[in-house]
């Protein structure tokens, strides 16, 4: 006993050992998970990263105890936490251990929790006082924990029931109920491991980064392991101790993520860092070739070897075995990746897509002119919600415009405007030839018809294409343009993954060929690959049919690859506009500098100091500068003046409503 | 939340004012004279016209629609034909046999309906045939399923009396809150005389709402248990009845009992028809016998009661989802 301490620091505190998992569906057997063997160690940080469908949640709910349910689920192998088995351990211990050593958050901050229940009773249902749950949601980083606690689950934003959601996993006075696990319990009665699956995808960047802060700390502080779930590298490396990269249920790289970030050796690896957009202005993008395998037929050898560069008849043959490489590191692969794989080569293939200059006199497809509108604020009578507040933006023929800012800040309302979906109180809006323009929608999966077929919802809007037999023949040629196959063109919404869903979402508002194609976060939750594919797709529909785009987005290097312009919102005003590349090279705007900031890179460990809190509610009149509440760089001043757009310099295309700024700029 | 209570009530009694108008001018364009039929057939036109001016047919409609209502004020719905009572009388004492066979129902629908929800989330092997029952029973029609309950649980085995509401021929006349009084006083053996009588009408009545019901609530609660909020509770370590009761079954409230609203307009209908199987003294015979005589007062005196009752029990439903749904409250 008295080596409790330090066997501990050497001990796993979870250890899931050749974990294959599969399910049986109406179309057949899916493997989800295919001989997975790794563990995580007290403290850790592990990132677990691959492609949508790769077999991450399935791993992440496991270690949970929660496997999927389907028809039948074959599991064989063993996920041990704190040496209880999760999978085939008795019921009651399970839940002993879920109870005591393990915290969740889910990607969907509106469904993770009860919307039935006050937060308080969520969090006290765990066996916790009241008074150590208002001290968990402090720690958590909520404000204001008491009223909180009497709040709804509706009422809170999606960063703040994130939090909640962590806050539920910390300790409490004493031990929590349930008998048997002693093991690994540290004395606060915080949970030895948190299991996040995509816990900031749903997020804006600004609070994806306190999130992600607060993690770290919670991980300094408590000591508690995180399996991190997540699609973007960029996440990955700004906190993960290691990085796991999961290939059609097989781990492809596990190691540090130094090693593994500077020089993969698994293509699928190099594949995944190389698909990443940056900010930087010299990075280059490469979509992986191909798609993800068929999870119902996958080949016999390495499932990657379709899309592989190197492959070679061996990796065809044989599944390959995980192997030790340098520090620590593991991998998967018969032919690998030599140390300069990291360095990101221009290839002839590499996509480097400044947005394209429209010409000179190119006419407007959309214009609007000071556009406001304003909504009955929830719960007060006379209170107005001032969701925009004078919006003026214009969209050349076959050009690109993005709009950036956090939720909340009217961007959605605005789009829905501009797409004549809601009448707005004061301004104008003109489209060229009076057509409508096509709006994707941020949730686009669930704005499909869930009784038709994905194949006959596209051919449903090409009207122009003649026969039936035309129309599905273009509609199941534009879905494979999405990257989806004729099974899919035959499945119905609900058979889709998510990711799927949206592609197809695309691909029927691509179908009736508008000219202005209105994306409301196009790709906010698609993994690197597929969205750098999809933007690649809109490039060349602007490019190539002359479709203009306006995009709103809260990831600054998707709006860096399509636009040509940027517009940054904040509460219901444009705080800058510039071109694309100049915005990001210089950002003049304290809030564009911060999101900027927010937005993760690949370089490891940086954490950055980041916005503080979220936009205030924009309800009543604002005086002055609506940023001064969050402002850093702040003077007195600033809460006298409203803020108006101003030109800088020459180029009438910038222009930055800020008086520090606009001086600086001019000095 | 208070406005939206207040809303809520106010509109109940704007739909109340709606019937009532519905059942004036149904009353108006009906071939039947009411003051003919009052006199017989040996009146003279004089009495007629006499009777007319009175009552006030002479007069324009609206105005007409006003006495109407001042007279429905005083709980006066004209005279049945065949009674020859006031029928506000008569539906007095024709209401609590129907209010209590109708709450009889609503019970056991609810107790049904609730464990064919539950039954339909657990797999198995006997829950498939509990589906093919159960869509077979509510798909039959009432009286049939009312006649063969007769036959087999009456003729074949006797463990339930045909029909009627007590075995005491004493009270066999008699109305009012029978099952309650007995309640009240404490008669066992009377409660279980009125519960005998009760149980197979009572069930006959509530078979479809509770498939309908039992349907919604294995809908939802599939729904719910796969939803992330039960991961979240899973993970705080609850039971795996703790998670159904207290998440499960809590979501999937406000979706049943929109469905329950809806089924009881059904029941309210079936009520007339089971209460002529099963010789029910109440309402829906009244309203049969009435029925067969062309008794327009009456009629209209059930129907205004049919229709208030399932406004009224709307307008309770409506609010019990708003106490189950939080999200429904901070909506304006
Ligand atoms: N129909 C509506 N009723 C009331 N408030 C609304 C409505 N639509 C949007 N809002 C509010 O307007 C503000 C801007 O919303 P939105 O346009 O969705 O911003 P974003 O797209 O940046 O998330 C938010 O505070 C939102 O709650
Ligand atoms: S094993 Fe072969 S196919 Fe698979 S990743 Fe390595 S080189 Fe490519
Ligand atoms: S005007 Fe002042 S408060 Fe507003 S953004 Fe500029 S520096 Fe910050
Ligand atoms: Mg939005």
């Amino acid at each position: 006993m008295t080596s409790d301490s330090s066997s501990r620091a050497v001990k796993t505190i979870a250890t899931v050992s050749d974990l294959s998992v599969s399910f049986d569906t109406a179309h057949g057997r899916v493997h989800a998970l295919r001989g997975v063997t790794l563990d995580l160690r007290p403290g850790e940080v592990l990132a677990l990263v691959g492609e949508s469908g790769s077999g991450k949640s399935v791993l992440s709910s496991c270690l949970l105890g929660l496997p999927p349910e389907s028809r039948r689920t074959t599991i064989s192998g063993s996920v041990l936490v704190s040496g209880i088995d999760m999978l085939s351990g008795s019921a009651s211990q399970r839940r002993t251990v879920r109870r005591r050593l393990l915290g969740a958050v889910f990607q969907d901050p509106l469904t993770s929790l009860d919307p039935t229940m006050r937060i308080g009773t969520q969090l006290t249902e765990r066996g916790v006082s009241a008074a150590r749950a208002r001290r968990n949601l402090s720690q958590a980083g909520v404000p204001e924990p008491t009223q909180r606690t009497r709040q709804w689950p509706h009422e809170l934003s999606g960063g703040l029931r994130q939090r909640v959601m962590l806050a539920m996993a910390l300790g409490a006075d004493g031990k929590l109920p349930g008998p048997g696990v002693d093991a690994v319990f540290d004395d606060e009665g915080s949970p030895v491991l948190i299991v996040a699956d995509e816990p900031t995808t749903a997020l804006d960047v600004s609070v994806q980064a306190q999130v992600l802060l607060l993690f770290d700390r919670l991980r300094r502080e408590h000591g508690c392991a995180l399996l991190l779930v997540t699609h973007d590298l960029g996440v990955a490396a700004s906190i993960a101790d290691r990085i796991a990269v999961l290939y059609a249920g097989r781990l492809c790289e596990i190691g540090p993520t130094r090693n593994v970030l500077a020089d993969p050796r698994h293509p699928y690896t190099a594949g995944l860092l190389h698909a990443r957009l940056e900010l930087d202005e010299n990075a280059v993008a490469l979509p992986i070739a191909g798609a993800p395998p068929d999870p119902l037929r996958l080949p016999e050898g390495c499932a990657f070897a379709p899309r592989c560069e190197h492959a070679t008849s061996v990796c065809r043959d044989s599944l390959p075995e995980l192997r030790s490489g340098d520090t620590g590191r593991l991998f998967a692969c018969v032919n690998p990746l030599g140390p300069e794989a990291g360095s990101i080569t221009v290839g002839a293939a590499a996509v480097r897509r400044a947005g394209a200059k429209p010409a000179a006199d190119a006419q407007p497809v959309l214009t609007i002119q000071e556009v406001a509108k304003s909504f009955r604020a929830p719960g007060a009578r006379r209170d107005r919600l001032h969701a925009l507040a004078g919006v003026s933006l214009s969209v050349p023929e076959g050009g690109s415009l993005a709009i950036v800012g956090e939720s909340g800040c009217g961007k959605t309302t605005l789009l829905r405007i501009a797409c004549g979906l809601l009448e707005p109180d004061r301004g104008s809006v003109h489209w060229a030839d009076g057509l409508q323009p096509q709006l994707i929608f941020q949730d686009a999966g669930s704005s499909l018809t869930p009784w038709l077929t994905i194949g006959t919802q596209v051919a449903e809007r090409l009207r122009h294409e003649g026969s039936r037999r035309a129309r599905r023949e273009a509609a199941v040629e534009l879905l494979e343009r999405v990257g989806l196959d004729r099974r899919a063109a035959r499945s119905l919404p609900r058979q889709l993954s998510g990711g799927q869903r949206q592609r197809a979402a695309i691909a029927r508002a691509l179908a009736s060929s508008p000219r202005l194609l209105v994306c409301d976060e196009p790709v906010s939750a698609l993994d690197a690959s597929l969205s750098l594919r999809i933007l690649e797709m809109l490039a060349e529909i602007r490019d190539e049919l002359k479709v203009a785009i306006l995009m709103v987005t809260h990831d600054l290097a998707a709006a860096r690859h399509v636009a040509e312009e940027v517009l940054v919102m904040y509460l219901g005003r444009v705080v800058e506009a510039a071109p694309a590349s100049q915005l990001f090279r210089n950002p003049l705007h304290p809030y564009t500098r911060g999101l900027r900031a927010a937005s993760p890179t690949r370089e490891p460990g940086r954490l950055a100091p980041t916005l503080q809190g979220e936009p205030p509610s924009a309800v009543g009149e604002a005086v002055g500068c609506s940023f001064a509440g969050r402002c850093p760089d702040i003077e007195p001043g600033c809460r006298e003046r409203a803020q108006v757009l101003e030109p800088i310099g020459v180029d009438t295309r910038r222009q930055v409503a800020c008086q520090v700024a606009v001086q600086k700029a001019v000095v | 939340m208070r406005r939206i209570v207040i809303t809520r009530i106010l509109s109940m009694f704007g739909v109340l004012m709606l019937l009532t108008l519905a059942i004036f001018l149904i009353q108006n364009v009906l071939p039947a004279d009411p003051v003919r039929a009052y006199f017989g057939r040996n009146a003279t036109p004089e009495q007629l016209e006499a009777k007319r001016q009175e009552l006030g047919y002479d007069k324009p409609l609206p105005v007409q629609y006003v006495d109407f209502l001042g007279r429905l004020a005083q709980l006066d719905l004209g005279t049945s034909l065949r009674t020859r009572r006031p029928v506000t009388t008569d539906l007095g004492d024709f209401t609590p046999a129907t209010f209590e066979l109708a709450f009889a129902s609503v019970v056991i629908a609810g107790v049904l309906g609730v464990m064919l929800g539950l039954l339909g989330t657990r797999r198995g092997a006997g829950t498939g045939a509990v589906r093919l029952v159960s869509v077979m029973w509510s798909s039959a029609p009432t009286f049939f399923v009312g006649l063969l309950g007769i036959l087999l649980l009456y003729r074949r085995l006797g463990w339930l009396p045909p029909g009627g509401r007590t075995s005491n021929t004493l009270e066999a006349t008699s109305t009012g809150f029978l099952f309650f009084g007995r309640l009240m006083r404490f008669e066992l053996a009377g409660v279980w005389d009125a519960v005998r009588h009760l149980l197979m009408p009572a069930t006959v009545l509530a078979l479809g709402p509770s498939v309908a019901i039992g349907r919604t609530l294995r809908g939802s609660l599939r729904d719910i248990l796969r939803d992330d909020q039960v991961r979240t509770a899973r993970v705080k370590g609850l039971t795996e009845r703790a998670v159904l009761v207290r998440h499960g079954l809590r979501n999937a409230l406000g979706p049943t009992l929109s469905m329950a609203g809806l089924q009881i307009g059904l029941l309210l209908a079936g009520v007339i028809v089971v209460e002529v199987v099963f010789s029910w003294p109440g309402l829906g015979q009244y309203l049969d016998q009435s029925i067969d005589r062309a008794d327009f007062p009456a009629i209209l005196g059930v129907v205004m009661v049919l229709g208030a009752s399932y406004v009224v029990i709307n307008t309770i439903v409506d609010l019990l989802q708003l106490a189950a749904d939080p999200r429904l409250r901070s909506q304006r």
